[in-house]
């Protein structure tokens, strides 16, 4: 009884789908275009998860570029981003998959070249496009078998972003230590601003990561962070408390709305002064007022032991080939386009323009805040991704769970810490 | 407000039949629980009815006016231009038509066969016909997330993915169950001596099921036609699962693809909202009537 329902379901399922295509016979093959990888000939279909509308046309710029160029046909299907992660794994391993998908290189990408999913690109990567991209962003596309799988395009960075007319009517000074970034804060409180934004709130609890991020490659190294995430060490570690110990220093600091609010209500409260600044990505310029921009600026996340080089944040966007595509040679002379200057810059005119690109010949948007952003990255010792670009997407929810707690409750960090590396190790060991 | 018209005559009848007692403070506290009860009523339905203002106003404002005030202040400015973007730049228009692609026939489709097995199911004395219709009552009871999968691969299997077609197919699948249950029960109600009637007068099955049984199922048939059509109108799952391709995707689809990776801008998506609610509001409208019917249907032998 319990069994029956699923395969009556079933059955009126498969009976309802043969019955429909029987009565409307002859109008299935009109729709096969969209998906265009039904057969080895038709364009590469580049699925992408750029969903604004800015980003969708700027891909779609980029496309039309392509195709202009007549050495190959290519075609943009843009599927909302939470979709698009959610359903990533199924556009992977099916049958029919997209050709191209935009994605994150490093341990993200090698989790599924790990099972055999992407397309082998290793000789594109002699091909002259890419003759000058830095041994860092070589390895970052780079599987653990050795083989590239990924080709960058754009990246961007993370920084304390705060308004440049608030900071000059206060008298303020970009801070560069850790004892000069507290003073800061305490300077700004007795102004009457809450002085740390977060925006941790709603469903962008992952925005806390980046704190925890920054606190472990200034106390204890990239290398430390890396291997950290994955599972090399252990969360309940003393070097791992050590971070925490950092945060509490600066808690007090963090606006109170900071895990109540969502990033982009942060980011409103930061534009009209309710906060003094804020840890984020550039992506955040995306949701400010075009006339607010120029009066933002930002400093690099301050030195706590000098002894540490200095490593920044810089995730880095791109793309992935499916290894079950019926176009090879398309796909790989589609992502050797991709990799150029030239369409690099198409997408960065047509976007927002915060985004920097990969290729180091191709020119950014030139706004002083992106030139600024551009020499941090590559004056950095290392460059990290983000948490769950340099773990995997089923760690992060265990570090918005462990950091949430910790924002709410200090004191409890020990049954915090032991927590996280219980369920981190469900993950780790899966 | 059609509630208060029931409570109305009811308070007078009471106070006919008490006259004398009630006669010194009746009408005194009679205001003031007529008062209590408007007072109640306007501040539920105001509380009701504040989302969707809500989702009005944004839609009219700027993105940069909501990004320098937030989205709960007043409005500082208004535009349609989150109606443009949404139409022409977010796909809506492509999407509507979609929506509609798949809702109409998929309503003709369903409600033609779940017609003819509840004929079948209730006319005649079908053997195991009590256990079908369990069947079918406990399958709307499963719930349809543990088939994701299975549809998805089955789909694939057959050919339809990502297109129209499979999401008509899953729809009607999905749906017949429930509407055989509710047409069964409406067409049991029918007198026998009808379809007799018929039947010497020579009808056969097929005229019974054309000429007796579908006129006299019409209420019962608007109010589905409304009830399902909202529901396949307002899907995401199963749209999301079967398709892929953008220029496929419903409506409901589509409105997940006006959020971006990191920043949403609320006034195109409440726009967009605005597009989307609008076919359900004018068929609501138009079935008002069987609507609020057909929720009683099989409620009262």
């Amino acid at each position: 009884m319990i069994t029956s329902p699923p395969s009556r379901r079933g059955f009126l399922t498969g009976a309802g789908a043969i019955g429909a295509a029987a009565l409307m016979s002859g109008c299935v093959a009109s729709s096969s275009g969209g998906s265009g990888s039904q057969s080895s000939g038709g364009p590469v279909t580049l699925q992408s998860n750029l969903s604004s509308p800015q980003a969708k046309s700027a891909m779609q710029n980029l496309v039309d570029s392509y195709n202009k160029r007549g050495s190959g046909k290519a075609e943009l299907n843009t599927v909302a981003s939470e979709t698009f992660r959610t359903q990533l794994p199924t556009y992977l391993t099916s049958a029919n998959p997209p050709d191209l998908l935009t994605w994150y290189p490093g341990s993200v990408a090698n989790s599924y070249a790990k099972k055999d999913l992407l397309l082998d690109v290793s000789d594109i990567w002699s091909k002259p496009e890419f003759a000058g991209y830095s041994a860092a962003q070589q390895r970052l596309c780079t599987s653990s078998a050795g083989k590239k799988v990924f080709v960058p395009a754009t990246y961007y960075w993370w920084g304390v972003f705060y308004r440049k007319s608030n900071f000059a009517k206060w008298g303020l000074q970009e801070p560069t230590t850790w004892d000069e970034f507290l003073g800061l804060c305490d300077k700004l409180k007795s102004k009457g601003v809450a002085p740390i934004g977060l925006g941790a709130g709603g469903n962008t609890a992952w925005v806390a990561s980046s704190w925890f991020d920054y606190l472990n490659i200034r106390v204890n190294g990239a290398q430390y962070h890396r291997d950290l995430l994955a599972g090399k060490h252990r969360f309940d570690d003393p070097e791992v408390r050590k971070v925490f110990d950092r945060w509490s220093e600066a808690l007090p600091y963090f606006d109170p709305n900071g895990t109540a609010l969502a990033f982009q209500d942060a980011t409103t409260a930061l534009l009209q002064s309710r906060t003094g600044m804020m840890l984020i990505g550039t992506f955040f310029a995306d949701a400010a007022p075009k006339d607010q921009l120029d009066d933002i600026d930002f400093f690099r996340f301050p030195v706590i032991d000098p002894e540490i080089p200095l490593a920044e944040e810089g995730p880095t966007d791109g793309y992935f080939a499916s290894a079950h595509t019926r176009h090879k040679a398309e796909v790989k002379d589609f992502m050797r386009y991709m990799a150029t200057a030239e369409a690099q810059e198409i997408y960065i005119k047509g976007s927002s323009g915060t985004a920097l690109p990969t290729n180091p010949t191709a020119k950014d948007s030139g706004t002083a805040l992106v030139k600024k952003g551009r020499a941090l990255i590559e004056s950095a010792s290392d460059v990290t991704q983000f948490f769950n670009r340099d773990s995997s997407d089923a760690l992060q929810p265990t570090a918005d769970t462990a950091l949430t707690r910790f924002l709410a409750k200090p004191k409890q960090i020990d049954s915090i810490l032991t927590t996280w590396q219980r369920d981190a190790q469900k993950i780790w060991s899966q | 407000m059609t509630v208060t018209q029931p409570s109305a005559p009811t308070t007078v009848r009471k106070d006919r039949a008490t006259p004398p007692r009630s006669r010194a403070n009746g009408p005194v506290s009679r205001k003031w629980a007529t008062a209590g009860f408007h007072i109640g009523a306007s501040a539920l339905s105001v509380l009701w009815l504040l989302p969707i203002v809500l989702v009005l106003v944004t839609s009219t404002r700027s993105f940069d006016d909501i990004a320098a005030n937030g989205l709960g202040s007043l409005p500082h400015s208004f535009t349609l231009d989150g109606f443009r973007q949404a139409w022409v730049d977010g796909g809506q228009e492509r999407a509507l038509i979609n929506s509609m692609l798949v809702s109409v026939p998929t309503v003709l489709l369903s409600l033609l066969l779940a017609s003819m097995a509840a004929f079948a199911l209730s006319r005649y004395e079908l053997p195991l016909r009590r256990t079908l219709l369990l069947l079918m009552l406990g399958g709307n009871l499963l719930p349809p997330q543990i088939l994701l999968i299975p549809v998805s691969k089955l789909t694939e299997l057959l050919g339809l993915y990502d297109s129209l077609y499979a999401l008509i197919g899953v729809q009607v699948g999905f749906g017949v169950g429930f509407y055989v249950f509710v047409l069964q029960g409406f067409m049991r109600a029918i007198p026998a001596e009808i379809q007799q009637a018929a039947v010497i007068d020579g009808a056969g099955p097929w005229q019974l099921y054309r000429r007796i049984i579908m006129p006299l199922a019409r209420p019962a048939l608007a109010a589905l036609c409304a009830l399902s059509f909202t529901w396949i109108f307002n899907d995401l799952l199963w749209a999301i699962t079967v398709l892929r391709t953008d220029s496929q995707m419903p409506i409901t689809a589509s409105l997940l693809n006006l959020q971006g990776q990191y920043v949403s801008m609320w006034n195109v998506i409440a726009a967009g909202s605005v597009i989307a609610a609008v076919p359900t509001v004018i068929v609501f409208l138009r079935f008002q009537r069987h609507f609020v019917a057909g929720l009683n249907l099989g409620a009262v032998k």
